[in-house]
């Protein structure tokens, strides 16, 4: 493919990992933050931490949309799902996420109308199909998916399609990473930023790392040199002391984001006050529900959610991943009790998850030394 | 479920966006008929990148265009 070879050049590869090489203190040892999961699995997919120093250490951030989900709003989810007349749509990944006692797919199973979407103007279609049927879509998502329920509820609205409802569960990115930096478990050097949040939000939210907490960011994309020179950004800015946010994904992140993207989520949603994040408990103004113009197509509004909290399996350390406390492989079920075949973890569902990374991948156990 | 292949990441829920070629562009419904890298079509929300013409590249997340793609994730 033209072009996107010119971001998988084996060879400029190398000569950017001998950068890296230069840039960094023998004696220092570095952890660097990749906040988006895509990153997490074009890391594994392919090789880029063999290419870094033993002392460059990548850390899996909390940006895997699917794995931040907690427990009870899968079986949240679920209720709905179970509710009679209703058509649950949902994405792919999801549907396999464990709830308490069942996922998504089970519940299909059992009879449920669960249907996989691709984008949440599926939903509104299906909707729009079958008016006699109430459609819920779960809406999971960063600010990268955000517009797209945003735009097709606005659809709703100006279409006046009365079936169609969404169970918001989108979240915002920022919030996580203030609580990470403000957990005593992790001491991160820098941060490399995800660049499709950055799309819409643009690379300005991120000015906060440095200015408040002294941490070079790279906002980068997904290509495999895309991340080697990031990383180079945030090590070369480690070397020369600066802490700034640079913007290796500046052909397509502008600084500002998607201002019109951006106008539409504010009309459409409104801040929560909180929200339980899967790992990193309640974070306040993290996620994201629908506004009071938009309240007739709440499903939290139409029907009875129960709105449970569960507790994670104890044997799942989905938490400390998320935070980048442990690596997957150091989880106790990880690759034996929990695959991607039977998760009991969110991180091993999804490809994006650090979990399923680690295990597509083959990295099963710590392959190297940090010296 | 076959546009959440794990073995590419899953482009239906993460911070992933892929490159689509427009096709044909319907300017009042704000909807645009794309293809994907393997030649597969699909109608995809224009709403943030307006105004579109055939030809151009989209950056598509979840059914809706995020951006224009820049030399680097243009496909042939």
């Amino acid at each position: 493919m033209k072009f996107v070879d010119e971001f998988r050049d084996a060879e400029l590869g190398r000569v950017v990992a001998g950068e890296i090489l230069a840039a960094v203190e023998p004696d220092r040892h570095y952890k660097i933050m990749e906040v988006c999961g895509g990153h997490t699995h074009s890391i594994y997919k392919y090789g880029i931490d063999d290419l870094l120093p033993p002392n460059v250490e990548l850390v899996h951030g909390p940006g895997c949309p699917v794995c931040v989900i907690p427990m009870g709003r899968v079986d949240d989810g679920i209720a709905l799902a179970h509710e009679p007349g209703v058509i649950f749509t949902c994405f792919g990944d999801m549907v396999r996420v464990p709830g308490s006692t069942q996922s998504l797919l089970d519940a299909k199973a059992e009879g449920a109308d669960v249907r996989i979407v691709y984008s949440p103007l599926d939903a509104l279609r299906i909707a729009k199909q079958n008016p006699e049927r109430e459609v819920v879509f779960f809406a999971i998502g960063f600010e990268t998916t955000a517009p797209s329920t945003a735009l097709t509820l606005r659809r709703a609205k100006a279409e006046n399609v009365q079936n169609f409802s969404v169970m918001c569960s989108h979240v915002t990115i920022v919030p996580p990473l203030r609580a990470l930096l403000e957990s005593p478990d992790l001491r991160l050097d820098g941060f490399i930023g995800p660049g499709h949040v950055a799309t819409i939000v643009g690379a300005r939210p991120f000015q906060f790392l440095p200015d408040q907490y002294g941490k070079p960011v790279a906002i980068s994309g997904f290509e495999p040199l895309d991340l080697l020179q990031s990383t180079l950004m945030v090590l070369r800015q480690l070397a020369d002391g600066r802490a700034e946010v640079e913007n290796q994904y500046a052909r397509v992140v502008p600084w500002e984001g998607n201002l019109r993207a951006l106008e539409i989520m504010s009309e459409v949603f409104t801040l929560r006050p909180h929200f339980e994040w899967r790992g990193l408990g309640f974070i306040s103004q993290s996620a994201l529900r629908l506004s009071d113009a938009y309240a007739e197509w709440d499903a939290e509004q139409r029907f009875a959610v129960p709105g449970v909290r569960v507790a994670d399996p104890k044997a799942c350390q989905c938490g400390e991943v998320l935070k980048g406390v442990i690596k997957p492989w150091e989880c106790k079920v990880f690759g034996t009790a929990c695959t991607p075949e039977r998760p009991i973890g969110t991180c091993m569902v999804s490809p994006e998850g650090a979990c399923a990374a680690y295990y597509n991948y083959g990295r099963f156990a710590r392959e190297r030394e940090v010296a | 479920m076959s546009e959440c292949v794990a073995a590419h990441g899953c482009i239906t829920c993460g911070d992933e966006a892929i490159p689509m070629r427009v096709v044909r562009v319907d300017t009042e419904r704000s909807l645009a008929l794309c293809s994907n890298p393997d030649g597969e079509r699909a109608s995809v929300e224009i709403a943030l990148v307006q105004p579109v013409m055939s030809g151009e590249v989209l950056l598509v997340h979840a059914g809706t265009a995020l951006a224009r793609a820049a030399a680097g994730e243009v496909p042939t």
